[in-house]
């Protein structure tokens, strides 16, 4: 029961990066534009890296919007300005949970102006 | 007639042993004040009003609070997943079902204003009472702001 409990209450989704080319950390006032599966990335970006969001068995923090808030948060700390969906698996059967594969950019030009997620607030 | 109040008591010892989400329920009311008001408000850095605001969020996640204000430096902390005593009901009542339900809900968490090292951020007050938290942010001016005017009503 104890093992279960403590299963449970880590309930974070599992989250595996790689960042090929990380640069400086943006600031908070610094826009990051969310670009889910149907958007496209604009020429002339620089990858940056890449993130992997799974379930990690008992995860209950794992909706859409939370992941791509994380997403986010990690993107500034690399110094990307784009995250790009590029696999997306939707809660089923087999889990609870958004499972997601994303791809990190930095990009020169104005992030607000592409086409993009609106985050919400769950 | 026995069978009945038997599965009538066991059942209810079930359900009612999820005591944090029968007591506090799976969300969380945030009360945000700044000093001065009609600070711009973001959570997870959507624009979701001025303050004095009244927020509900759910108690399984962790959430960015960001405040702008012209002429104020910008106000950012992070809402942080804090235990929840209710949860101990579980253990004192024996509901098994409770130590499972609450975490799923997210009932066994109280967000709460983040601290480092025992210490909340500059600026930031806050109080709980019943089960809601209450948040007061004195923001700080910016001082590379300069003032050069100001509108009076005629």
């Amino acid at each position: 029961m104890l093992i279960i409990v403590i299963g449970i209450t880590s309930c974070g989704p599992k989250i595996t990066s790689n960042f090929t080319n990380p640069l400086p950390k943006l600031s908070i006032d610094e826009n990051v534009a969310l670009l889910d599966i149907e958007h496209n990335i604009p020429e002339n970006v620089v990858k940056v890296g890449d993130l992997r969001f799974q379930d990690s068995m008992l995860a209950t923090d794992c909706s859409f919007n939370s992941l791509m808030n994380k997403a986010r948060i990690e993107a500034r700390k690399n110094g990307a300005n784009i995250v790009k969906v590029i696999e997306k698996k939707k809660p089923d059967l087999w889990s609870t949970c958004y499972r997601l594969k994303i791809e990190l950019y930095k990009y020169d030009g104005d992030v607000s102006s592409l086409p993009q997620y609106t985050l919400k607030i769950d | 007639m026995k069978t009945i109040i038997k599965a009538t008591v066991l059942s209810s010892v079930i359900l009612l042993s999820s005591c944090a989400t029968i007591i506090s329920g799976s969300r969380q009311t945030i009360e945000i004040t700044s000093e001065p008001s009609t600070a711009q408000v973001f959570i997870n850095e959507v624009q979701v009003g001025q303050t004095p605001l009244q927020k509900t969020l759910k108690r399984n996640q962790e959430y960015q609070l960001t405040l702008k204000l012209d002429g104020y430096k910008t106000y950012e902390t992070k809402l942080k997943k804090k235990f929840n005593a209710w949860y101990i009901g579980n253990i004192l009542l024996g509901g098994f079902v409770g130590l499972i339900i609450d975490p799923i809900t997210g009932a066994m968490y109280q967000l709460k204003p983040e601290q480092i090292d025992g210490n909340l951020k500059s600026g930031t007050t806050y109080k709980t009472e019943d089960g809601n938290v209450f948040i007061k942010i004195t923001m700080e001016i910016d001082p590379t702001m300069e003032k050069v005017g100001q509108l009076e009503k005629l």
